[in-house]
């Protein structure tokens, strides 16, 4: 992104999901006051859903719990409706599995509620741009979904189930034990591109993972139901 | 009955209905079982005819009876008293209709489900009584009382007061179970109450922290205040949930413990979802030894510097892992240490994680020191 003052870029568009008016103001301030476009708001799942078709945000900063349906369900429906969507999940109790559900249905950053406006700015610009925003909490718990999938007390007749190579559980386990891209760049002796393509990778292969488990589910639905009739 | 309360007595009326389901099945069998004896040694009866009535009396009874036993309202004493004395009625008129050496009673083990109602219904004094007299009666009508007449009789005066006795017994459960499923209903909601109110106070707690670190100056100080609060109340939280879930099990989610570590200033912690169960011994010593670890960060590093515990599940084992981005240990000083013969800081953690069967790695360097555990499970 560029600041030649004369190709000025369009100000990202974003929506802000959370049932607490207090902070709901607080976060569409930040945004607008650093020059994003906040196209709407809301305070339940049924609001959000409701909105989203006609705002078209690129980003959707959204708080787990919420009433309605839940930030994990909006996050699905939200990303059905407009798979080139981002969502950014704001979560104040740290409701561990949820944010992993959340993640697995295609939320790509999570940051907690307690960090900086400049973090969350800065948040919002890279989940924009298309990057993930993982904390040390979410690496681990992406790393942990990983090992559990990968046990072999599992169904062994799934072939499907993901894995990661050993450079993005390398770099996985080091964004858990809290190294930023930049040192773990210096560690591996890896450009900083790399170091993000690493850890988007580990997202990409889980949210998949979770697409496959959810066609599979279906279709084996869909098959009993027809010899049935 | 009403030392239970009423949820007690709903519980203990609840167990001796079942009781007295299975005491009418008893009857049936017992009846059929007579019914079957006596037409077989027919020959036996001097008056057949007064058999038949004594054998279509009992039959009558046990369809009213047990009609009257399935609500606990009519299990009164008349109606228990009328029971025993129709038992007592059909073993008196054996001598009329067999003959005064008769061998065995027309009802023979039919009076059994009279004596066993007492016992329900009064326990065993209950039991005991309805087995003395039942078996009084018996003993007293034989011309000749054999081996097998006392064995009986022996059966019965054992049997009523266990059968009673048991019956309490399963009562006083059933009570207790439906106490203890109350409580943990109880407390089930007011966690859930709990939460809700948690979750708005988090809220509250983390806009103030960061509107206040924005603001500067002593905002910035109320908002430091609100972080750490914030930080204590999400500990208790999980630490609330953790300490029911060990009393039910005995063990200790490692997670959940290690996560509360994050309560201290600059602790970043990384765990898994889900649970990851070890033997509370293990887990509790994990979690000391990478309190250690910490401490020796303070320590070395300096109060507050930032530190990132990662946990790792495995089929066979946990890994953890604690790091810091300090100036690392200088090269010798583990050396020096035990060369002065001074148990290292470094050295105890490294025995304490030994003695848990697992291995510790150091890793140390300009980019900071690194902890590496493998605990088996």
């Amino acid at each position: 992104m560029t600041d030649v003052g004369t190709d000025q870029p369009e100000p990202i568009r974003v929506m802000v999901v959370d049932d607490h008016p207090m902070w709901r103001d607080a976060v569409e301030r930040d945004l607008q006051a650093a020059g994003f476009d906040v196209v709407a708001v809301a305070a339940d799942g049924d609001q959000a859903l409701a909105r989203f078709p006609a705002a078209r945000p690129q980003v959707v900063v959204l708080d787990l719990q919420i009433p309605g349906p839940n930030g994990v369900e909006v996050t699905k429906s939200v990303l059905q409706t407009d798979p080139g969507a981002r969502v950014l999940i704001l979560s104040a109790s740290g409701e561990q599995d949820d944010v992993l559900e959340a993640v697995k249905a295609g939320a790509t950053g999570y940051l907690v509620k307690s960090a900086s406006g400049a973090e969350l700015l800065d948040a919002v610009r890279r989940v924009a741009r298309g990057d993930s925003v993982f904390t040390p909490g979410l690496a681990g718990l992406v790393l942990g979904e990983f090992r559990r999938l990968s046990e072999p007390a599992g169904d062994t007749s799934i072939t499907g189930n993901p894995e990661l190579t050993e450079r993005e559980t390398e770099v996985l386990k080091m964004v858990a034990k809290g190294m930023s891209y930049k040192q773990i760049a210096e560690r591996l002796v890896l450009s900083h591109r790399t170091v993000q393509n690493h850890v988007q990778n580990t997202l990409r292969k889980l949210q998949m993972h979770n697409r496959v488990e959810l066609t599979r589910y279906a279709i084996e639905r869909g098959l009993d139901s027809d010899d049935e009739d | 009955m009403s030392r239970y309360g009423s949820s007690g007595v709903r519980a203990a009326v609840a167990v001796e209905d079942r009781l007295f389901r299975a005491l009418a099945v008893l009857r049936v069998i017992t009846l059929l079982n007579a019914i079957v004896i006596n037409v077989y040694k027919r020959d036996d009866l001097v008056h057949p005819w007064g058999g038949v009535a004594i054998l279509a009396g009992m039959s009558v009874w046990t369809g009213f009876v047990t009609w009257a036993y399935t609500d606990a309202v009519r299990r009164s004493i008349p109606m228990l008293l009328a029971d025993a004395g129709v038992a007592l009625a059909a073993l008196l008129l054996t001598p009329l209709v067999k003959g005064a050496d008769f061998d065995a009673t027309v009802p023979g083990f039919w009076v059994m489900a009279a004596l066993l109602a007492w016992a329900v219904r009064f326990r065993q004094w209950g039991g005991l009584g309805a087995a003395v007299v039942i078996v009084g009666a018996d003993l007293w009508l034989r011309a000749e009382i054999t081996q097998t007449n006392i064995g009986n009789a022996y059966l019965l005066l054992i049997g009523g007061p266990i059968v009673g006795f048991l019956c309490g017994s399963l009562q006083e459960m059933a009570v207790e179970r439906d106490a203890a499923q109350q409580s943990a209903a109880a407390a089930a909601e007011r966690a859930r109450l709990a939460r809700v109110v948690h979750d708005g106070v988090l809220q509250v707690l983390a806009l103030v922290q960061r509107r206040g670190t924005e603001l500067g100056g002593d905002a910035a100080q109320l908002g430091q205040l609100a972080g750490e609060q914030e930080k204590r109340l999400r500990t208790l939280i999980r630490s609330q949930d953790a300490l029911r879930d060990q009393v039910e099990s005995g063990v200790v989610d490692l997670a959940d413990a290690l996560a509360r570590l994050r309560d201290r200033t600059g602790v970043d912690v990384a765990v898994p979802g889900g649970s990851v169960d070890l033997p509370a011994a293990t887990a509790t010593e994990v979690v000391a030894v990478v309190e250690a670890c910490l401490d020796n960060v303070g320590r070395h590093v300096g109060e507050g510097a930032p530190a990132w515990v990662l946990l790792e599940s495995f089929a066979d084992r946990v890994e953890v892992s604690v790091r810091d981005d300090g100036p690392g240990i200088p090269e010798g000083r583990l050396a020096e240490a035990s060369a002065q013969g001074r148990l290292g800081v470094l050295e105890s953690i490294q025995g304490r994680i030994r003695d848990l069967g697992g291995t510790a790695e150091l890793t140390t360097g300009s980019f900071g020191t690194e902890w590496e555990f493998s605990v088996p499970r």
